[in-house]
């Protein structure tokens, strides 16, 4: 019997509808193998042992669902390994050498990982989640614009969920700069979250970034499997970082696996009495996170400074990036992008703290959005190139 | 006895020729009206009998036939009861047709008093048309029939007078009217149409339009309405509860130029036929109609079981309003593409094919989700992910393409509602809009820049090659398709209008592209 068989073996276990690793764990560690399991549960065995046994909550080890599925797989594993191969995903189990190492810090690891995209993006020297609320604030998708700007200049991988929100922004800002990031869906690849999301999946493989999942393709998203999607973004990452995250965020579920983990949390704040970092701040309240206070701070605390060259005055350097660029632009833009510097703002705004006519303001918006140095967000529109760093 | 009467239908907003003949003859009192009647019109024989009992002329003991012709042609309404009535009386004898040829339009009630009908001017204007220029019409509808040239039209208040027009000065027989006093039947009479009028007033009357000075902050979407009614191109509000849309929209009558003479008497025999004339002179100010969004689909495209023209119609000439856009019935929206489009809407029903103009310019007002505060700064939007999408996608992508421009406002923070400098009024604005359409319409053969298509936009707004490049580089950002190319010239050619360039600079067109933003997307999804 090669390690072939028992990794097929090992991937047709856990892609049993309902088998969640604790389960898998047990059942490997009473039978030996996952061999030994699915013969088991293909001639009957394993239904006497599950009934015959009881767990030390007084329970039988697999509920009944649970064993007809593990039964159904072993009937027929090429079933379920032919949705894998057709969807064309690649799968690491932690058998594999490749298995992230971050992942083996769970207890128990994902029996299995189904992902898109090149696999050498979880397995890089540094990586970091990045996650927030699906509602963020354009300032909130600004900070994390930047924050994956600043990762992907320290060679850092981005990890975040792939949701619409916070989530989307750090993954499209890392793509957009080239950097590698890994999207943690929380249902089976068939059934990949946000439909909106479809181009933005397809970006992220394409960019040497990966998308995946530890359910089989076919699982559907339901109330448990996006709080355990955030253990795996936990564990992926060194660190996380919460940008916005109002009370009840799932980001809040994120950062708690990383503190049980051991792995630093990061925390952006906000103003006291404001609904989007809700979350955010009761986290740096109860939890051993710690507030994040600036950009160079974030990469110093992370340990990550020795990549970035010039990085004694962190102050005088975003404003250096800055100038020569404002410089560069007549002077209706100029007013136009300074003022955006300050924060994001949506035209009639701008209209009314420039004093520019509307017509005139419509033009310099249009030309820093050619340029790349502003972007839209709803209403307002952000600092962006240049001019965000 | 036989007698031949003329009155007319309405058809679309077209009147139609139609012959009431009726014959007296010894037989059981019946009467029998034919040539396909509806509802209303068969009532009509109570009507006419009260009404001539009531006017002191005697209801003939006899068998009557009353025939409508073209006998094919469905007939509707109550504008005929008159000529009924009046043919009664001339072929049971109690008057002769000695005053020469009335054609007659209006209702009657029970007193014998004429009621106001819908429709009189295109009625009258037919009749002018087919020869006959002598017209009886209820009193109420006087004004608007007096606006046909070459007809001489003649109130009348009851079927008396009627009775007296038709007969001539000598034609009246003998009847117990000359004995009979008439109080009771003047008094009533008096005191019913002021009351009708008041009615119909109250239910269309004009909302006041906002002036421009009341409205603080909102600097840019107040120069894209400015922009989009000078070039009479579609707009689109997006924003928050709150943020002004409603308000900018209502200030929209204040600024628009009083109609042509044509387009003038467009729109009054469009109100006419609907019924919502309102003091029945020529209406001079531009139609602004602004349709909740529970209306029915009838209500605002028309049809109905008395197919009426609908609120697309009534805002010809003018602007349809349309608050809650994605909240209003998805196939009414759909249905407004043709309008849209070419300028009028054909509605068939198995009781007829109308055409209606609907040459109307839209405004539009809509939430960027269902909770309304998608992306908003300051508050929590409280829908569920994805909502605020599929929310903008009730309104169709091709009704949003006809939109040329689509902008995005924010909640005014507070301070601004407080200080600064005032802003400019209506009648600033309007002056500068007038000069702007005026400059177009001069141009572009009379059609204002939005109606511009195809070889004309490149013929009209062409731009010198430097501005060129910059659209060429602006399209391939944008990913424009050639009618979207054509849309940035449209409005560029507008906001050049504003300015007054003779040709669109390149700030134009760079200005213009400030003015189609996408709307309600999801951030993430632009920055990706």
């Amino acid at each position: 019997m090669g390690g072939g068989e028992e990794r097929r073996a090992w991937i047709t276990l856990a892609s049993a509808d309902g088998a969640a690793e604790e389960t898998l764990a047990v059942l490997i560690g009473q039978f030996g193998s996952a061999q030994e399991v699915l013969r088991r549960a293909a001639d009957g065995r394993l239904a006497v042992w599950s009934k015959s046994t009881l767990n030390a909550s007084g329970r039988h080890p697999l509920t009944r669902p649970v064993l007809a599925a593990i039964e159904a797989a072993a009937r027929d594993p090429d079933a379920l390994l032919w949705a894998i191969a057709h969807l064309g995903l690649w799968s690491l189990t932690p058998l594999d050498h490749a298995y992230p190492a971050g992942l083996r810090d769970l207890d128990p690891p994902p029996p299995v990982i189904h992902g898109l995209g090149d696999p050498e993006a979880l397995v890089q020297r540094r990586a970091v989640a990045v996650v927030g609320t699906r509602r963020p604030t354009p300032a909130g998708r600004l900070l994390t614009t930047r924050i994956c700007a600043r990762l992907v200049e320290c060679g850092a991988a981005v990890i975040s969920g792939l949701a619409i929100g916070i989530d989307g922004t750090a993954h499209a800002a890392t793509v957009e700069r080239g950097g590698r990031t890994v999207g943690v869906i929380g249902a089976g690849h068939s059934r990949p979250g946000p439909r909106a999301h479809a181009a933005l999946r397809d970006r992220i493989a394409g960019a040497r970034g990966a998308v995946v999942s530890e359910h089989h393709p076919g699982v559907r998203a339901s109330r448990g499997t996006y709080p355990r999607r955030n253990r795996v973004i936990a564990a992926l990452g060194d660190a996380v970082i919460v940008v916005e995250a109002p009370l009840r965020s799932g980001a809040l579920i994120t950062a708690r696996h990383a503190l049980e983990l051991g792995r630093p949390v990061f925390v952006a704040p906000g103003r006291v009495d404001d609904w989007s970092v809700a979350g955010s701040l009761a986290l740096l309240r109860d939890s051993p996170a710690q507030p994040m206070v600036g950009l160079d701070e974030l990469i110093a605390d992370l340990g990550y400074f020795d990549s970035t060259d010039d990085d004694a005055s962190a102050g005088s350097q975003i404003d250096g990036a800055r100038r020569p660029a404002l410089a560069m632009l007549g002077p209706a833009e100029r007013q136009v992008a300074e003022r955006l510097c300050a924060g994001p703002a949506g035209l009639d705004l701008l209209v009314a703290d420039t004093g520019l006519p509307p017509s005139v303001v419509s033009g310099a918006v249009t030309l820093l959005l050619l340029r790349g140095w502003a972007q839209p967000m709803g209403p307002a529109y952000l600092p962006s190139g240049p001019l965000a760093e | 006895m036989l007698a031949t009467l003329v009155t007319a239908v309405i058809n679309g907003l077209r009147g139609e020729l139609v012959r009431v003949e009726i014959d007296v003859a010894p037989g059981l009192p019946v009467c029998h009206i034919v040539g396909l009647p509806d509802a209303a019109l068969s009532e009509a024989r109570e009507r006419v009998r009260s009404a001539i009992r009531n006017s002191g002329f005697d209801y003939p003991t006899s068998r009557i036939t009353v025939n409508l012709a073209p006998a094919d042609r469905r007939k509707r309404g109550a504008a005929y009861d008159l000529a009924i009535a009046v043919g009664i009386l001339v072929a049971s004898g109690q008057i002769r047709q000695g005053g020469g040829a009335w054609a007659l339009l209006g209702e009657l009630s029970l007193s014998g008093a004429v009621e106001m009908v819908p429709g009189v001017l295109p009625m009258v204007a037919t009749l002018s048309r087919s020869g006959y220029t002598r017209i009886g019409v209820p009193a109420g509808n006087i004004a608007e029939a007096g606006l046909v040239a070459g007809v001489h039209a003649v109130g009348v208040a009851g079927l008396d007078d009627a009775a007296r027009l038709v007969a001539g000065p000598r034609g009246r027989t003998a009847s117990r009217a000359e004995r009979r006093p008439q109080v009771e039947v003047s008094g009533p009479r008096a005191g019913r149409q002021p009351a009708r009028d008041a009615g119909a007033g109250a239910l269309t009357a004009p909302v006041a339009p906002v002036d421009l000075a009341e409205i603080r902050g909102q600097g840019h979407a107040r120069w894209a309405l400015e922009v989009a009614l000078a070039g009479g191109h579609n707009l689109l509000l997006v924003g928050p509860p709150g943020a002004g849309k409603t308000l900018l929209a209502r200030s929209i009558p204040g600024l628009l130029s009083p109609l042509t003479d044509e387009e003038a008497m467009d729109v009054t025999v469009i109100e006419s036929v609907a019924g919502v004339l309102r003091d029945g002179g020529l209406r001079r100010d531009r139609p602004f109609r602004a349709p909740h969004h529970t209306s029915s689909y009838a209500a605002l495209v028309g049809g109905g079981p008395n197919l009426s023209p609908g609120e697309a119609t009534l805002a010809h000439h003018g602007v349809l309003f349309l608050d809650e856009l994605a909240e209003f019935d998805r196939p009414a929206l759909d249905a407004l593409r043709q309008p849209l489009e070419e300028g009028f809407l054909t509605i068939a029903r198995a009781t007829g094919r109308v055409r209606y103009p609907a040459r109307f310019q839209l405004v539009a007002a809509m939430n960027p989700c269902r909770c309304g505060y998608f992306n908003d700064p300051d508050q929590p939007c409280r829908c569920a992910a994805g909502d605020a999408e599929r929310y903008v996608r009730r309104v169709s992508g091709p009704f949003l393409d006809r939109i040329d421009i689509r902008i995005e406002m924010a909640r005014v923070p507070a301070l601004e509602l407080l200080g600064g400098p005032p802003p400019e009024d209506s009648a600033v604005v309007r002056a500068r809009i007038a000069a702007a359409r005026a400059r177009s319409l001069a141009r572009n053969d009379g059609h204002p820049n939005a109606a511009l298509t195809g070889s004309a936009v490149v013929r009209l707004c062409a731009l010198a090659p430097a501005v060129n490049s910059r659209l060429a580089e602006l399209a391939a950002s944008r990913k424009l398709s050639a009618r979207g190319v054509h849309r940035l010239l449209r409005v560029a050619r507008s906001i050049a209008d504003l300015a007054g360039h003779a040709e669109a600079a390149e700030a134009d067109v760079l200005a213009a592209a400030a003015l189609r933003e996408p709307i309600g997307s999801v951030g993430d999804l632009r920055a990706a």
